[in-house]
Parts: C-alpha cells; sequence; structure tokens
C-alpha cells in the first residue's frame, strides 16, 4: 500500500514537473489578409510570398501597415469604412510609400525622377519593387535598371561617390551586431546609424551629384564619431578578456596546487 | 594570541566548536576509494552559494515590471560598475549548475550509489534537478528578452495538450491568456523566493541523508563488498577510511576551481554561448523571432513532443521516463552494484546518454 501511494505521488510530481519543462512548437498569429491572401492562386495570392520575404516583414510591416483595411475582421478586412485603401495608381506610389518615407518623398519629389512623374517617370517600386522590397542597397543602382529610362553613366557617377561611404555603413551595422550580441548598450550607436544611413539614402534620391558629395561628407564625419564609440567599447571588452585570463589561469593554477596536496596526503594514507 | 584563535576558543567555550569540527569534519571519515566524480557535490554547493550571492546582487538593480525589466537588465550590464560580471555569473552558472548536475546524476546512476537503502537521497536529488530546472526556466523570463518571452510562450504553451484542465493549467501558469506582466511577477516571486526556498530545505534534506545514511562505497577494487541490507537502520561507517578534512578536502577545491575556471572561460571568452542575438532584444508580443528554441537543456523535450503525432503522447513518454528515473531505486532492487556486473545496465546507460545527445541535436538543428 505504501509503495504505491509513493509510485502515485511520485508519478504526480514527474508528470508535473515535465509538464512544466516541456516546450513546444510555436505559432504565429496571422492577419486575416494573410490567412485569405495566402490560400488563393496567382496575383491574388502571389504577394503574401514576396512579402515574407521582404524587410517590411522582418520589421512587422503587415498588409493592412500600407493598404489600410482591419486585419483582424474577415467580413471588414477591406472595407473602405476600416480605411482600405487597396492598391495605388502608377502616379500615386510615391505618396502612398511617401506616408512612411517621409524625408526621402521630399527628395525624390525635388529629383529629375520625381519631376518626371506624370510623364511616366521613375518612382519607388521601379527600382525597390512593391511586396518583396528589400533593403536599400548600392546594387539598385546598376545598368539594367537604370538603362530602362535613360543613359546609366550620371548613376555610375553618383554610385561612385556612395560606394566608399556605402562600405563604411554596411561595416559598421556588422560592428554594431557584433557589439549587440555581446550586450552592449548599442542601441543609441544605432540610432545615430539609422539616422546617418537614411540621410546617406535620401541623398541619392535627389540625383544631383553636388547634394551627394556634400551629404556624403556629413555621413563619414558621423561615421568616425561612431567608430571612436567602438573602439572604446572594444578596448574595454579587450581589457576584461586580459583579466579574465588572468582570474582563469589562477584559478587553475589553485586546482593544480590542491591536487598536489591531495597527493601528498594520498602518500600519507598508503603509509 | 591570534584573534582568531581568540574567536574560536570563544565560540568552543559556549558552542563546543572544537568538538563538532573534530566529530564531523576531520574526524568524519569517507571510503578509501572515493573518486573524482564525488566531489560533484561540493562543487554544485559552491555553484548554488554563487547564484544566490549574484542573484541577491541582481536583485537590488532589477525591476520586475513588463515595461522596466529589459531596460533594467540592459543597465546592469551597461552602467552598474561590474554589473555584466555579476549578471554572466548568473547566467552562464546557471547552465554551468546544469551541467555539474547532470554529471553527478550520471556518476550517481553508473556507481548505482542509490542502492543500499538510499532511496530518499536519490528521490531529494532527483526533485533537485527538477526544481534547478524550474529555476532555470522562470529566471529565463525575467530579463523579459524576445528570447524569454517567446521560450516562456512556448514552454507554457504545452500543457494546454492535456485534455480538460489543459486550458487551465495555461492560465494558471501564466495568470492570464497570454504572457504578460502578470506571468512576469509570478515567475520572479517563483524565481527569487519560492524556489529557492524548497531549494534549499531539499538541499538540507539531501545532505541530511547522505550523512545519516553514510557516503556510498564505490563499487570498484578488488576489495568491494557490497552492502549488506540489514532490517533496521544502520549508518554505513567507514573506519579505514580517509578523513574529510583535508584529506579529500582538498580534492574537492580543486574540482571546484576547475569549475569556477571553466565558468569564467565561457563568461570572458565565449559569452555568446549560451545567448542567441534574440536574447539581447526586448521582448515584443507582436513579432515572433524566427528559429525560437529552448535552453540545450530542454531541446530533448522540445524534440519529443514534435517526434510523436500528438502532443500528449508526447508529454506521456516523457511523464513515464521520468517516473522510471524518479523511482529507480524502488524497481532496480538488486544488490549488484559493480558496472561490470551489470551489462544491461551499462547498455542502457550509454544508450540512454546517446539517445540525449542525439535528440537534443536533432532539437538544435530541427
Amino acid at each position: 500500500m505504501i509503495r504505491q501511494t509513493i509510485l502515485c505521488c511520485g508519478f504526480l510530481v514527474v508528470l508535473v514537473c515535465g509538464l512544466l519543462v516541456s516546450p513546444a512548437a510555436a505559432q504565429q498569429d496571422e492577419t486575416v489578409c494573410i490567412q485569405c491572401h495566402g490560400g488563393l492562386p496567382d496575383a491574388l495570392g502571389v504577394p503574401v510570398g514576396e512579402w515574407r520575404q521582404s524587410l517590411h516583414a522582418d520589421n512587422g510591416i503587415s498588409c493592412h501597415d500600407c493598404h489600410g483595411g482591419d486585419p483582424t475582421d474577415f467580413a471588414m478586412a477591406m472595407s473602405p469604412e476600416r480605411g482600405f485603401l487597396g492598391a495605388p495608381d502608377y502616379t500615386a506610389v510615391p505618396e502612398f510609400c511617401g506616408r512612411c518615407h517621409v524625408g526621402v518623398l521630399g527628395d525624390y519629389q525635388e529629383s529629375a525622377h520625381g519631376q518626371a512623374l506624370q510623364a511616366g517617370g521613375a518612382q519607388c517600386v521601379m527600382c525597390h519593387g512593391n511586396h518583396a522590397v528589400q533593403k536599400a542597397s548600392l546594387d539598385l543602382i546598376n545598368p539594367e535598371s537604370c538603362a530602362r529610362c535613360h543613359d546609366y553613366e550620371r548613376a555610375d557617377k553618383i554610385k561612385g561617390i556612395l560606394a566608399d561611404t556605402d562600405g563604411k555603413i554596411i561595416a559598421m551595422e556588422e560592428e554594431l551586431a557584433r557589439l549587440g550580441k555581446l550586450g552592449m548598450a548599442v542601441e543609441a550607436f544605432e540610432g545615430q546609424l539609422f539616422d546617418l544611413r537614411n540621410r546617406f539614402h535620401r541623398a541619392f534620391h535627389t540625383v544631383k551629384e553636388a547634394r551627394v558629395r556634400e551629404q556624403t561628407g556629413e555621413v563619414l564625419a558621423g561615421l568616425e564619431t561612431l567608430r571612436a564609440g567602438v573602439d572604446e567599447i572594444d578596448a574595454g571588452l579587450g581589457q576584461r578578456k586580459l583579466w579574465g585570463g588572468v582570474a582563469i589561469a589562477l584559478l587553475v593554477l589553485a586546482g593544480i596546487l590542491f591536487l598536489q596536496m591531495r597527493k601528498t596526503y594520498e602518500e600519507d594514507e598508503k603509509g | 594570541m591570534s584573534p582568531l584563535k581568540m574567536l574560536v576558543d570563544f565560540l568552543d567555550v559556549r558552542l563546543g566548536v572544537r568538538d563538532i569540527f573534530a566529530k564531523e569534519v576531520s574526524g568524519y571519515l569517507l571510503p578509501r576509494r572515493v573518486n573524482a566524480w564525488y566531489t560533484l557535490g561540493a562543487v554544485l554547493l559552491t555553484l548554488f552559494g554563487l547564484q544566490i550571492f549574484t542573484g541577491i546582487l541582481l536583485l537590488v538593480y532589477y525591476v520586475p515590471h513588463a515595461d522596466l525589466a529589459f531596460a533594467s537588465v540592459q543597465a546592469i550590464v551597461n552602467d552598474v560598475p561590474f554589473g555584466w560580471l555579476i549578471r554572466m555569473l548568473h547566467a552562464v552558472g546557471a547552465n554551468v549548475i546544469v551541467i555539474a548536475l547532470l554529471l553527478h546524476m550520471l556518476s550517481v546512476l553508473f556507481m548505482a550509489a542509490y542502492k543500499g537503502r538510499r532511496e530518499f537521497t536519490w528521490l531529494s536529488g532527483f526533485v533537485l534537478f527538477n526544481l534547478t530546472m524550474g529555476l532555470c526556466l522562470t529566471g529565463y523570463l525575467l530579463p523579459w528578452s524576445q528570447l524569454s518571452f517567446w521560450a516562456t510562450t512556448v514552454a507554457t504553451d504545452t500543457p494546454g495538450a492535456i485534455p480538460v484542465v489543459g486550458d487551465f493549467l495555461v492560465e494558471f501558469l501564466r495568470g492570464g491568456a497570454t504572457v504578460g506582466n502578470q506571468t512576469l511577477g509570478r515567475f520572479f516571486a517563483l524565481h527569487v523566493v519560492g524556489m529557492p526556498l524548497i531549494l534549499l530545505g531539499l538541499i538540507g534534506f539531501h545532505l541530511f541523508c547522505v550523512k545519516r545514511r553514510g557516503i556510498s562505497t564505490p563499487p570498484f577494487g578488488e576489495d568491494y563488498l557490497a552492502d549488506e541490507l540489514l532490517p533496521f537502520f544502520e549508518h554505513e561507517e567507514h573506519p579505514a577510511g580517509i578523513p574529510f578534512f583535508p584529506n579529500y578536502v582538498v580534492k574537492d577545491a580543486a574540482v571546484i576551481c576547475f569549475f569556477l575556471a571553466f565558468l569564467l572561460a565561457i563568461i570572458f571568452y565565449l559569452p555568446g554561448l549560451f545567448f542567441p542575438p534574440s536574447a539581447f532584444e526586448p521582448a515584443d508580443p507582436f513579432v515572433t523571432p524566427p528559429g525560437i528554441k529552448p535552453e540545450w537543456y530542454f531541446l530533448w523535450a522540445y524534440q519529443t513532443l514534435k517526434i510523436f503525432p500528438s502532443e500528449i503522447i508526447g508529454l506521456g513518454v516523457q511523464g513515464a521516463f521520468m517516473t522510471f528515473l524518479a523511482l529507480l531505486p524502488f524497481i532496480d532492487r538488486g544488490r549488484e552494484r559493480r558496472p561490470a556486473k551489470r551489462p544491461v545496465f551499462v547498455t542502457c546507460y550509454v544508450l540512454g546518454i546517446l539517445l540525449f545527445v542525439a535528440i537534443s541535436i536533432w532539437g538544435h538543428y530541427s
């Protein structure tokens, strides 16, 4: 009887412990837009797959953030009453994207691209794509893309000015990510870099060589300040490693000494 | 007269401390063949002590609120002098404790040290192991990072698979429908007060069992004799043994030093070993990070749930395995302890370890 009771109690305790420590696969909540369009064929379903691979998806920007509507209600999801906008016309795209990308919109509208919009000039999705939008990089400026409308020579010149700074920005992003993975407080630095990168990317949208040169100089100066901050953190981490190495060596040495002491006791024990 | 001698004299005339020391420390004899595996108890005591010490220091600055927890941990790591070291000793120390616990349990299993009327010692140790897992789980949420939040969401979701009471259990664990401030509050209370109090009590009981029944003799060597099970209580004496102090304490101290060196080596040279990038992002209930996985010691359980067609079967298998392990001293009643004379057990033991490692690796890459 006692054994049975112990067995039952033991089973219950262990089962509860097991339940407490057992994780399961996570399920991501999805909006009704994705649930519905994800299962649709062709043009109605393709954007979901493209969006999943996009920078917007990585940053939690979902369908309704651009197209409006109610992402929680199947029946009213595409109702204008709930702010549904649908897909914009070709010429309305800059204003559509510019609701979030405010600074870029201003520069774009002043540029030759923006001025030629009504005549079929380039707008956002022509270079960046729409649902599969990726992080902006200099690769977007290439002969195949630019030559669709005009000669590549001027674009190539601007790309040349941007290239070195772009590399430094990417390198700084990697540096900050490395420090972030070590738990360093780099949010302020990341904020500054975000600002610098935006100013840098905005510069191109003017498509004016002089403006790009001026803006790039300011960005480089900002990057130098960030570099000094990163170097300071790295110096601190280097010192930690040095002192850590000393502490480890002392502990190992102490361990070996204790083992040697144990050996002397073992000799006494044999005697 | 030295101040230390004065203090000892002062205590001795009032409490008889020299007598206690002579009987319980320098006069406490251990089996002559006692090996390095026996030091893991002292290692664990040291590591638990370190957890309590660093935990108290972290409590000075930690704020158990969903809006402030992440920022407070960031401040500890970046602003408080040596806060990063305290935090790392606590977080990495928890992983090293699990390693030491596993080694301790495996050595006890291999040497069948749970035999010879040591059921209470094994059971209290087994509950201590599970309690440590609980402390790891509750502590995992406290930094309120993406990793904390989603790992806890996944872990507390599991009991939902149990018929009838599943939903109630999930809500009971979380304090609401989802992981939130109320979950943080109850996990915090459990982590810093509830579980440590039980842990300390259980450690005391475990040590009492070890001391009262007597240390088991390692089942090796030609002069080894199996325990004689008498129908009454008997303390296992080792009259020809070696003194605990100083003879064996130096070995304890050596292994403790090596474990601490191992802990510091991870902290200083592999600081990201137990911290994926999501551990440094504040919790966001609206964004599920890709590939969220539990800590390495829960991977076997995580993968087991995925192997079976339904979670309830996976939970049943885990429950059955843990129950078997807990009740092993009641099931394995033979007197033989020498591994060479127990080929079936040793085969199961080795296969069990390989299975644990294989399923964990599978869970990591699945």
